[in-house]
């Protein structure tokens, strides 16, 4: 437990609970049609740890803009200390008393700590050091963290950066903090600090919206909780009434279920992948990998275990410094271009920025990676031939679009993955390489790609997929790889082995 | 369930207009506007004057030929844009290839010559190509050095001075006159019409692309290619640079549209990333431009050196940065992944026409480059402020969905694995 519990709604504590901004019945339509978020009404009090939870692409990064100003509601209004206000800007919303700190917060590394958090502030063009470092303390002081005002930023850990901030949001005196994923990108130890100091900001009777996915974090320290679905709030409740059970049921509705259920359990045939001896340069450890054909091999592991590197050293995308990579018996030289000619695929992590072309329709990103294949001698394009597919795969795969012209970077998340598989599945023949494929994508669109990914390994593709989150890891592999420090430390059977089981073997705990 | 999805529904003809109309926007069509208007103000203002009208076929040729190698050198210019590089060397390759070959080709023969030269060119942006994309050194950093070096190979190779040829082969290749006898232009001209008209019938049908902005200029084309035989047959009659630059642009512009290495080189300019993990050889299309202009340069260079019979030290100079402004111009991104080679050709045409247009009104050559710069960093401005309005009005990438997604119920999933 993190930081003093404050007694839950409606009890007595230091500032009275009155309502700091209410957000009222608001909606955003954006012009392409999409509904972020339907009639939306919540109310972040004085003192309180407001928790706001729900799926990737449920509303939260929508309704936080709006709380922000950085955009406006469609329709409803909000009310600040019971006063409509209409911000255009996020300086208005700032001026008002709002403070945004970001899940990766832009802090200049090359200034001081003590320059970040006074970065920006008006005090009549003057840099008054004394009186600087007194208010730093201060601030230092209410949330509980010690640090050097002079120490460079480019030399903290991502934790004290994080914390850096949070300082920087409060020196600015907010009577409403956002904090918009604050521990995604930091180790367990730092953020205790960082719940901690939500805590604390709380009890000094700040408002405290708290977005984030860790469901045990918004467990641990919110007195209230929203819980938004496909844009609406389909949920909230007080810390008394919280279950794990009743977060789940909130962000999930009933979507994943079926695929949970129905695990078709299926015979894995010969090897299609065996990385021997196989290190890039990017990798701290030789390892030894074998994937065999219907076969789906889960990795497993910590964020810089090593995972990403080893699906990009079999790809060939990191250069190879000892080793082989046999595909269906064969060795593939060391480029992507090989591996694409040996049947192999790989989805990237970052699909916007590693697996398409964002302005270009979802017809010419289908055909992208199999341009000779569809194409007529001579080089000659064949752009029938490629639309005839797009259409095809955007039928197959149900991707949700207006037509295969929709750029897609007007995609969702979900259905832009699912054009990267459609670049691959009908021209791959042997191993499939997924780098969290279901990173960004909303709950439904996720049991269509666990769906998607069993059915080509019960075609004979072998499958290599990394996935951070163990439930979902689980439920889609047949084996489990656990990678830790850049070794292999474990394989297991699916079947036999539980997220606890996981978590554990991750961590090293063996 | 399919004929319910607008993925499968037929495209209304309304859905293939907009694109059509979009290709009219200022933002992709400014260039065409620049040049209408342009010519339309020199057009007023000599009536005006009571000059000699402005559009004569000797004015227009005159232009035309002018503008011709630096057109070239945009095309060209365009490709490494669109592959996300830069080359500011063009205009010192193209003065050492002259150089080169006035100072040979009495004493080793034409031929052997225009080889040397044009070999010269190919091994500049051979190393431009090396050192940006195997070193990895930036490739402004890399042109401008290059830029320099090689104008100083040309100044220590003429001893400061200029150079002339006794050989009037070269001459003879700049000068050469061309006639496009009008039958045949006018049949190629109804060849260009039946295109349009055939691409027009597809307009329903799916499994073609939407009409674009290349369908409204095929349709120019064709209008052009009918109303000059007509209008002006004096115009078929044009020296060999201007015919090059035509062959050159609709050679690479359709090879940029129709063929296999064009959408690749637009898809490693895009997103490298992507276009490697997708299988795509990206150092061959982030090299290769550089090679193709570093030989292009080199033609333009024996152009050059044909026009004057010499080339003097610090000829060409400065060249660089007009065949730049006119890609700029055409709305060619720096960034890469987007331009049109020939936008960038038009490019080239406004600001010929800009030079031609003060000399012919009277206004002091010393305005000129005022005014260029003004309409250089005005069309810019123009992109740059309708990209951003465009990016406005889309949803944000983490927008909710309002669509469920549609799990693909009884339909069986039929990737083929063992290949489509």
């Amino acid at each position: 437990m993190v930081g003093a519990r404050q007694t839950p709604v409606g009890a007595a504590e230091p500032p009275p609970p009155d309502g700091v901004l209410d957000v009222e019945q608001v909606g955003k339509t954006y012009p392409g049609g999409t509904r972020a978020l339907r009639e939306v009404s919540l109310r972040l009090r004085a003192g309180q740890v407001h928790g706001l939870i729900g799926a990737n692409g449920a509303g939260k990064s929508t309704l936080i803009r709006i709380v922000a100003g950085a955009e406006r509601p469609s329709s409803g209004r909000l009310r600040w200390h019971g006063e409509p206000v209409g911000w255009r800007t996020p300086a208005d919303a700032q001026a008002a008393g709002v403070a945004v700190v970001h899940q990766q917060s832009p802090v200049a590394p090359a200034l001081t700590v003590l320059e970040n958090v006074y970065l920006g502030a008006r005090a009549g063009g003057l840099w008054r050091a004394r009186e600087r470092q007194a208010d730093f303390q201060a601030l230092c002081a209410s949330i509980d963290f010690r640090i050097d005002p002079y120490a460079t930023v480019a030399t903290l850990s991502i934790g004290d950066r994080q914390m850096v901030s949070i300082l920087r949001a409060l020196a600015q005196r907010p009577r409403l903090i956002l904090l918009d994923e604050p521990t995604a990108s930091i180790t367990p130890a730092e953020r205790a600090g960082v719940l901690g100091a939500a805590r604390r900001l709380a009890a000094t009777g700040v408002a405290v919206l708290f977005v984030s996915h860790f469901l045990n974090e918004v467990s641990e320290i919110c007195d209230v909780i929203s819980v938004l679905r496909d844009g609406a709030l389909v949920d909230a409740f007080d810390a008394p009434d919280m279950t794990h059970e009743r977060m789940v049921a909130g962000i999930v509705g009933d979507r994943l279920r079926d695929v949970e259920a129905a695990k078709p359990v299926h015979s894995a045939g010969a090897a299609v992948l065996e990385a021997r001896g196989l290190r890039s340069a990017r990798m701290a450890e030789p390892v030894d990998l074998t994937v065999r054909r219907g076969e789906i091999v889960g990795l497993a592991g910590l964020l810089g275990s090593g995972r990403t590197s080893l699906l990009n050293a079999i790809f060939g995308v990191d250069r190879r410094i000892a080793g082989d990579v046999l595909v269906d018996g064969r060795r593939v030289p060391c480029s992507p271009a090989a591996a694409v000619k040996a049947g192999v695929a790989l989805v990237p992590e970052d699909r916007l920025a590693q697996g398409l072309v964002a302005d270009w329709p979802i017809w010419r990103n289908i055909s992208m990676a199999d341009l000779p294949g569809l194409s007529r001698r001579f080089w000659l394009l064949n752009p029938a031939r490629e639309r005839a597919l797009a259409q095809r795969a955007c039928r197959e795969l149900g991707v949700v679009a207006p037509s295969i012209d929709t750029p897609v970077k007007d995609l969702s998340g979900g259905n832009a993955q699912k054009v990267v598989f459609a670049k691959w599945i009908y021209k791959t023949q042997h191993l499939l390489l997924l780098d969290e494929p279901t990173a960004g994508v909303d709950v439904g669109g996720k049991a269509d790609l666990i769906k998607l990914i069993r059915a080509l390994a019960a075609r004979g593709l072998g499958v290599l997929v990394v996935l951070s989150e163990f439930e979902e890891l689980l439920s889609v592999a047949d084996r489990v790889v656990v990678m830790n420090r850049g070794a292999i430390t474990g394989d297991l059977a699916a079947g036999q082995t539980t997220v606890a089981g996981l978590t554990a073997a991750a961590g090293g705990l063996t | 369930m399919s004929a319910a999805d607008p993925i499968d529904a037929a495209p209304t003809v309304s859905a293939r207009i907009r694109p059509v109309l979009a290709g009219l926007r200022p933002q992709r069509a400014g260039v065409v506007y620049a040049l209408i208007l342009l010519v339309a103000v020199l057009v007023i203002t000599t009536a005006a004057k009571g000059q000699p009208p402005y559009l004569s076929s000797v004015n227009v040729s005159n232009i035309l030929s002018q503008a011709a190698p630096d057109a070239i050198l945009a095309v060209f210019m365009t490709i490494v844009l669109i592959s996300g590089n830069f080359d500011l060397s063009v205009a010192s390759v193209a003065a050492l290839a002259a150089a080169l070959a006035l100072k040979t080709i009495d004493s080793i023969g034409t031929a052997p010559a225009v080889l040397l030269a044009l070999a010269v060119g190919a091994v500049a942006g051979t190393i431009n190509a090396l050192l940006v994309q195997k070193i990895g050194v930036n490739a402004f950093i890399v042109t401008l050095g290059s830029m320099t070096a090689v104008r100083g190979v040309v100044l220590i190779a003429l001893g400061g001075e200029s150079v002339t040829a006794q050989s009037r082969s070269l001459v003879t290749l700049d000068n050469t006159l061309l006639r496009v006898p009008p039958p045949v232009a006018l049949a190629a001209g109804v060849l260009l019409l039946v295109l349009a008209v055939l691409r027009v019938r597809r307009i329903t049908d799916a499994t073609a692309p939407p009409l674009d902005g290349f369908f409204l200029a095929l349709v120019a084309a064709a209008v052009l290619t009918l109303v000059v035989p007509v209008a002006a047959p004096a115009m078929l009659t044009q020296p060999l640079p201007v015919w090059l630059m035509l062959w050159v642009t609709v050679g690479v512009s359709a090879a940029l549209r129709f063929l296999v290495p064009g959408r690749n080189l637009y898809a490693v300019g895009s997103n490298a990333q992507a276009a490697r993990l997708s299988g795509i050889n990206v150092d061959r299309y982030k090299m290769a431009p550089f090679v193709l202009t570093g030989l292009a340069s080199a033609g333009v260079g024996l152009l050059y050196a044909g026009r004057f019979n010499s080339v003097d030290p610090n000829g060409l100079t400065g060249t660089e940065l007009i065949v730049i402004a006119a890609a700029i111009l055409g709305g060619t991104s720096l960034f890469g992944g987007a331009g049109h080679v020939g936008k960038s050709v038009l490019g080239t045409i406004v600001l010929f026409t800009l030079s031609n247009g003060f000399n012919v009104i009277n206004l002091g050559a010393n305005y000129q480059y005022v005014v260029q710069g003004v309409v250089l960093v005005a069309a810019s401005a123009v992109y740059t402020v309708a990209a951003r309005s465009r990016r406005r009005a889309g949803p944000p990438a983490d927008a909710g969905r309002a669509t469920a997604p549609r799990v693909p119920g009884g339909e069986p999933l039929s990737p083929a694995v063992s290949g489509s």
